[in-house]
């Protein structure tokens, strides 16, 4: 019952009812308020119609039967009270006029048998003005008669008069009930469409979370439950993110201490490997060293990669982008691999002009890709014994001599380095493009 | 001599480290936990600090040495390589090594750290046909000639013989000298160190004590 009173189908549903039965009885009720209101300002004692005049004034007469001159006298005294517009008098059986009311009112002193059909013939019909009845006093006629003469314009009662002067009003009245209905269903529209409005406005500005924010419900019809529906969805929408951020985090606190807990053994065994090197030992032993102390140095970077990987592809590798001079950056970095190269009787060619280039990256991110790239070279292109570092037309290139990416080299896992490369420029909006065959390798790297 | 206080708490790691400075001719203080570091500082001449320590983290440790001696070098050493640990580290640390460190590469970092302290600055050094005293700044040829150079030249030359082996750029060169930020295309530097030449080098047109890299920098080599 609750949910049929705050349905909005019910409530559009009791618009229409309530339309459909005033609409028609609107004129009706209308009327009958129009003019029964308005009779209130008519005199209740007298007549206006022409009939209801006539009955009255020879129901008057009759009533005189018999009566002295003083009782008739007095008679026409009171209707002149109530009909004040209009002339009355008597002629007595001998046809003398008496009592006129006005005592101005220009009519014969005396009445002949001639005079009086005279008379009656001039003011007979619906047309003549004033209105005229002329009654015969008393039940015989001998009694003489009396006139009554309306003006015909005190014929139209104070109602009718309004009436006239307001008839406009009429339709207004209508015209209103048709306004106030279409205003009542516009604004039930409105309503509707405004808290839609709302409701879509909502969903559509997420906070920084990337959740919409929940919504103040005042309703409890259709869109209140819908309303309703979405706050849950958000509210299912908050848990399940923070439990995924809960998620990330463990994981990420778990590949970090794991990180750690694979570092210190290392640490420990290649201390141990550098103090057996100080022992006199054979070639073998000598080259064995060499070899754990190499791998030692793999494993670090593969667990640096690892855990750099999977904050980059989490998002939470720290990122502070910012205007930096490209050819300082390189200079900076290759500066530090030069002597490495150097050691390596590597040919080097430096190209990188006197001038600025200004990226917007985050220099410890753009540091890392060098370092990767210079790494690899160092590592994979020692055959080749060339390295090249170019700016040239907005782009950096680095250029090596080696065997090649497809080439074998004799140290996999090049792949991940790789791979956080190929994550940190696409999130720096860079591009980089790689040619690579067994004669060697070249990288461009530009903005996109 | 120079002392080292080395904050460590994993007892194997500790042990090599321990051992191969003393080797190396430093004097090692070795604590397993930073409660009581700053105590402990005495007039040490570097700190070494594992960042992962039970009780006290690294970062706490560091911070509080840095505010009771602001001088003292700090070298973190740390098996958590996230970069935001870099960052926390380097707001007090000097420098950085990363688990799993070569012994070489930990002395190399600690040598570069106490000659930045200036402390054990050689009085004089001998760099190809010339004798630099730096405390007197006399720079003397094998001939026993005395070079004067100006006031720039020397800090130029000063400046690289800090930074012996090292690539510096011009920037860095610049930015270290005239303390001022380095406009791409300058040639107020080029201009001095040709005049430098001229003056310290035997062949000025092929230099053998400032080596120019090519598209880099400059290099003194030892």
């Amino acid at each position: 019952m609750k949910k049929l009173r705050n349905s909005l189908l019910t409530q559009y549903l009791l618009i229409i009812l309530v339309a459909t039965l005033i609409l028609p009885l609107s004129l009706p009720v209308v009327s009958v308020i129009f003019y029964n209101s308005l009779e209130k300002v008519d005199d209740p004692v007298r007549y206006y119609n022409g009939t209801d005049l006539e009955n009255m004034w020879i129901e008057t007469a009759k009533g005189l039967s018999g009566a002295s001159e003083a009782e008739i006298h007095q008679k026409l005294l009171e209707m002149n009270h109530i009909y004040q517009e209009a002339s009355m008098y008597w002629v007595d059986d001998s046809g003398q006029t008496r009592d006129k009311f006005p005592s101005s009112l220009a009519v014969p002193d005396t009445w002949s048998a001639s005079d009086a059909v005279e008379f009656m013939k001039q003011n007979r019909g619906y047309t003549v003005d004033p209105f005229t009845v002329v009654a015969f006093i008393g039940h015989e006629q001998q009694e003489g008669f009396m006139v009554l003469q309306v003006p015909r314009t005190d014929m139209v009662s104070p109602s009718d008069q309004l009436r006239a002067k307001y008839n406009y009003m009429f339709p207004i009245a209508l015209l209103s009930i048709f306004a106030l209905f279409i205003l009542i269903s516009m604004l039930f529209f409105y309503r509707i469409r405004k808290r839609l409005l709302h409701l879509q406005k909502a969903m559509a500005t997420p906070e920084a979370t990337g959740i919409p924010a929940m919504i103040e419900v005042t309703k409890e019809d259709e869109i209140g439950r819908l309303e309703q529906s979405f706050n849950r969805m958000v509210k299912k929408l908050e848990t399940s993110r923070s439990r995924e951020i809960e998620e990330e985090e463990l994981r990420k606190e778990l590949i970090a201490n794991l990180s750690h807990d694979l570092r210190t053994p290392l640490t420990t065994i290649r201390g141990h490997a550098y103090r057996l090197q100080k022992e006199s030992l054979s070639t073998k032993g000598q080259e064995s060293l060499d070899f754990i102390d190499e791998k030692v140095n793999y494993m670090g970077e593969l667990i640096e990669n690892l855990l750099s990987y999977t904050l980059l592809t989490t998002g939470k590798y720290p990122y502070y982008p910012e205007k930096v001079d490209m050819t300082r950056l390189i200079r900076n970095s290759f500066s530090s691999w030069y002597p490495v190269f150097e050691n390596h009787q590597f040919t080097i060619e430096v190209d990188i002009p006197d001038r600025q280039l200004l990226w917007e990256v985050d220099p410890q991110w753009m540091h890392r890709v060098l370092d990767n790239l210079f790494q690899n070279i160092a590592r994979h292109a020692k055959s080749g014994q060339f390295v090249a570092v170019r700016v040239e037309n907005e782009a950096i290139i680095l250029e090596d001599h080696g065997p090649g990416m497809k080439g074998k080299s004799n140290q996999t896992g090049i792949g991940i380095g790789l791979s956080i490369i190929s994550l940190m420029l696409k999130e720096m909006k860079l591009d980089w493009d790689i040619e690579t065959s067994e004669r060697g390798t070249k990288i461009k790297i530009q903005k996109r | 001599m120079h002392e080292i206080l080395y904050i460590e708490d994993d007892v194997e790691i500790g042990n090599i480290v321990k051992e191969d400075l003393e080797q190396r001719g430093y004097v090692i203080r070795w604590m397993t936990s930073g409660e009581q570091a700053v105590e402990e500082l005495g007039d040490a001449d570097l700190v070494i600090l594992d960042v992962m320590l039970p009780g006290l983290d690294g970062f706490t440790v560091g911070q509080r040495l840095k505010n009771s001696r602001p001088a003292i070098p700090i070298l973190m050493l740390s098996a958590r390589t996230s970069v935001d640990d870099k960052l926390q580290g380097l707001q007090f640390a000097d420098d950085y090594v990363t688990k799993p460190f070569h012994p070489d590469e930990l002395a190399a970092r600690i040598e570069v750290l106490l000659r930045r302290t200036q402390r054990d600055f050689p009085e004089e050094m001998q760099i190809g046909h010339l004798k630099v005293n730096m405390t007197a700044n006399r720079i003397i040829t094998d001939d026993g000639e005395e070079i004067m150079l100006t006031a720039k030249q020397h800090q130029i030359f000063m400046y690289l013989l800090q930074h012996p082996n090292q690539i510096l750029t011009k920037e860095q060169i610049y930015e270290a000298i005239w303390n001022e930020p380095y406009l791409e295309g300058d040639k107020t530097l080029m201009v001095h160190i040709r005049h430098l030449r001229e003056k310290i080098e035997e062949e000025p047109s092929s230099p053998k004590i400032i080596e120019t890299i090519r598209g880099l920098g400059y290099r003194v080599r030892q």
